[in-house]
């Protein structure tokens, strides 16, 4: 069925519309998140809830951007505010044990390994998930949307609302970055040989 | 990797295992969890109405609205119909001398038995 359609259908309240809209995109929203997030419980998570603010916030959907714009930016948005709830819990947690509070400890998960990546570079990819983490926010992200979920530099720079050549901009930082992040953890790795 | 020209080879590598990156699935039947999802948030909603109504402050601040409401209510009222003074009826006051008449009248009679 034809986007505009189901968009109309949806503001209509029409569930059928938006049990197709969901069908249609959820591997698109939870891939996007599971990029940021890079944990399958949370990005499951943050799928649901991009979808039920679909559902509440249609209505202010005007189609000047593509639908999976749209959806893209909401998860973006929800899988950050994920991140900085789960940030402000584990700073809580931990000004908490110093007060000799129980509190839930937050460990740091393992390193994380993306279901989609092909077997023989698993190992590598894990390396620069783990590197990807420590980028700054926007670099991340355009990194992520553009080599996770496979978006072109304009339709990166749509869902981030920006210009292309600021997109551009953030690529080669993120790229530069990422090198040096690596060539640490390599000499690091190189160093505790013995 | 002791080389540099090794170390740069491993991290282009590195840099590259993205490509061709499937995309991830969500677990079977997601869809009948936002719908769970969907209901459990419209619970809150009044859960979340509930608890705030229940607040102390929003109890006692909703109350007073309503009696400042109901004070306007009756100053407005009384501001409508004038000065509310007091009419004395004269049929009521012959009433009452009637009423004092008959009383001390049964009072003579009820002494006249006892003599």
């Amino acid at each position: 069925m034809d986007e505009r359609i189901l968009v109309e259908k949806l503001k209509q309240g029409d569930e059928t519309a938006f049990k197709t809209i969901v069908e249609t995109w959820q591997n698109m929203v939870y891939n996007t998140a599971l990029g940021i997030v890079q944990n399958p419980e949370d990005a499951e998570d943050i799928a649901q809830e991009t979808f039920v603010q679909v559902y509440h916030s249609i209505g202010s959907f005007k189609g000047e951007s593509k639908f999976s714009t749209w959806l893209y930016r909401i998860t973006v948005a929800k899988a950050l505010d994920h991140e900085r709830r789960k940030k402000r819990k584990k700073r809580f947690g931990f000004v908490r044990s110093i007060f000799g509070e129980d509190s839930e400890v937050v460990v740091n998960p393992p390193d994380f390994q993306h279901p989609g990546v092909v077997l023989d570079k698993k190992e590598e990819s894990a390396v620069l998930f783990n590197a990807i983490k420590q980028l700054p926010e926007n670099q991340r992200i355009a990194f992520t949307l553009h080599k996770v979920d496979g978006l072109s530099y304009q339709e990166v720079s749509e869902v981030m609302q920006t210009s292309v050549s600021s997109v551009e901009s953030l690529m080669h930082r993120a790229k530069t970055n990422l090198k040096k992040r690596l060539e640490q953890h390599y000499k690091g790795l190189l160093k505790d040989q013995p | 990797m002791n080389s540099k020209p090794e170390l740069e080879k491993k991290i282009q590598q590195v840099l590259d295992s993205l490509d061709g990156i499937q995309r991830a699935e969500p677990r079977p039947f997601f869809y009948t969890r936002v719908l769970g999802r969907l209901q459990a948030d419209e619970k809150t909603i009044w859960e979340t109405m509930g608890s705030f109504l229940s607040r102390p402050v929003v109890a006692v601040a909703g109350l007073c609205v309503i009696l400042i409401l109901n004070g306007f209510i009756l100053f407005q009222q009384e501001k409508e119909s004038g000065i509310a003074t007091p009419i004395v009826n004269s049929n009521e006051i012959v009433t009452d001398n009637e009423y004092i008449l008959a009383s001390s009248s049964s009072f003579e009679y009820e002494n006249m038995d006892q003599q």
